[in-house]
């Protein structure tokens, strides 16, 4: 778990660069094109039934008929300031585990990889 | 709502318990758990009267209910029915005298299974008598989940429609098998960590995508079921119980097991026990 999180961080690192300056993209950092490959790929991840199917129980701007298992996932950025939380969320650290909740543990359960886990979240942020 | 649930289902997930769940009086644990569900569907749904818990999703929606009422009218599940009773009256003699309930009439066989065999320590479903007493007479079996079987299926339980469903524990072994059943109901078995009492006990009326979840108070009373699913997909559109089973492991991503294997029979077992008191409506129109 410990590289999952590291993996998360520098994820976070580029994110975070990339909001401060979304137009202008320092090098070493990743430029504006690629950032929005990797949240249409998130949304692909997010969207299809074989893979974060989040739209069988999560409502998403855009997304038709979404179930109402969990609560909608909207304003993401503003509710989750830190990047971390939303991918540790996702991944399914034990600490942000409720109980009996159908939220699956993404990456505990090894149904996605981190590397999906943060374009996944690439995407949220879009929300 | 959650905190109404103080079922042998919470306890189950919470502490795995089901095991010990062997009663001194053997059908006290059973009735504890059916007596439970009762009351957490009731405290979640106060309106929704108990005899209807037999019609699934539609207890929840008045749109899809108006719909599924005129398929009802002139269901498409109707020649099965047919189908089935021409089957059975061609290997009359099979079932008759084999199938449990045949001695007082074709209407009592489908309101007696599943019933626990001391002799064998295993559940007896009807499908699965309807294979033993075939084989016996010396003919073939027929194939599990659909075609013949579920025909045959769709005929005993139209001729048993309206009696009450009665699955009986009266020995450690029927208490071992409800318990291993309800087992597997409640723990989260796949990938996704989902138990089948995610969805259709503490998610029941919520939606997954565009599919209402059913409450499990009253799941076996329709079966075999036609669904347009099945029929896009292959066959007849006509399945049995344990052929839904499998679909809804796949869900979790579970490996399904064994069709009439031991857990899906106790599965079933359990199932059909917390279902007492309802009434036999098979077989059904589903989404
Ligand atoms: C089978 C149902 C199910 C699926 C599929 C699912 N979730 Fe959830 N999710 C839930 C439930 C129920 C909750 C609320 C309880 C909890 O936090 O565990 C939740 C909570 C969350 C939360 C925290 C609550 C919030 O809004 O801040 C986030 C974030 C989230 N889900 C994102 C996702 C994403 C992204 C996906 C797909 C990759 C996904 N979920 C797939 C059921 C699901
Ligand atoms: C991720 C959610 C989910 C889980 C977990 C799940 N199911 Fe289902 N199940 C469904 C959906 C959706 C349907 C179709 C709509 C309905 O009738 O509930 C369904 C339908 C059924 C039906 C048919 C109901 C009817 O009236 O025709 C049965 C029986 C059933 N499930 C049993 C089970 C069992 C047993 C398990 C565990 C092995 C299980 N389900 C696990 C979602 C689920």
């Amino acid at each position: 778990m410990s590289q999952s999180r590291l993996k998360s961080v520098l994820g976070t690192l580029a994110v975070s660069a990339m909001l401060a300056t979304p137009m202008a993209v320092t090098a070493g950092e990743i430029s504006e094109e690629e950032m929005q490959q990797r949240i249409a790929q998130g949304k692909e991840l997010a969207w299809n039934r074989a893979q974060g199917n989040c739209l069988a129980c999560h409502m998403m701007p855009e997304g038709t008929s979404p179930g109402n298992i969990g609560p909608a996932l909207i304003a993401m950025q503003l509710r989750y300031p830190d990047r971390q939380k939303l991918f540790d969320k996702l991944w399914g650290v034990e600490e942000t585990e409720v109980k009996y909740s159908m939220m699956p543990l993404f990456g505990r359960h090894g149904i996605l990889s981190d590397e999906e886990i943060n374009l996944i979240v690439d995407y949220l942020y879009t929300l | 709502m959650k905190k109404t649930l103080s079922s042998a289902i919470a306890i189950a997930i919470a502490t795995s318990f089901g095991s010990q769940a062997i009663a001194v009086e053997h059908n006290a644990v059973a009735e504890q758990s059916r007596t439970d569900l009762i009351n957490y569907f009731q405290n979640k749904h106060p309106n929704r009267p108990f005899a209807d818990y037999i019609n699934g999703i539609y207890g929840y929606d008045e749109d899809r209910r108006m719909q599924w009422q005129a398929e009802e009218e002139f269901p498409q599940y109707e020649e099965f029915v047919e189908r089935g009773e021409e089957l059975f009256n061609r290997d009359l003699n099979a079932y008759m005298g084999c199938m449990v309930g045949s001695d007082r009439g074709v209407a009592h066989i489908r309101p007696s299974y599943p019933y626990f065999n001391e002799q064998t320590q295993q559940v007896v479903t009807l499908e699965g008598d309807i294979n033993r007493c075939r084989t016996e007479a010396g003919l073939k079996p027929f194939a599990w989940k659909r075609g013949d079987i579920a025909h045959v299926g769709a005929f005993l339980g139209y001729e048993a429609r309206g009696q009450k469903i009665n699955v009986v524990i009266d020995s450690p072994g029927a208490a071992a098998a409800f318990a291993a059943g309800e087992r597997e109901f409640a723990e989260p078995r796949g990938q996704l960590g989902l138990a089948c009492a995610s969805c259709h006990v503490y998610n029941a009326s919520r939606q997954a995508r565009s599919d209402i979840l059913s409450p499990v108070l009253g799941h076996v009373s329709h079966f075999p079921v036609w669904r347009g699913k099945w029929a896009r997909a292959s066959g007849d559109g006509l399945g049995t119980l344990h052929r839904r089973y499998e679909g809804c492991h796949k869900n979790m991503r579970h490996t399904a097991y064994e069709v009439q294997g031991e857990e899906y029979r106790n599965l079933e077992f359990w199932h059909a026990y917390i279902s007492n008191g309802l009434e036999i409506n098979a077989p059904s129109y589903r989404q």
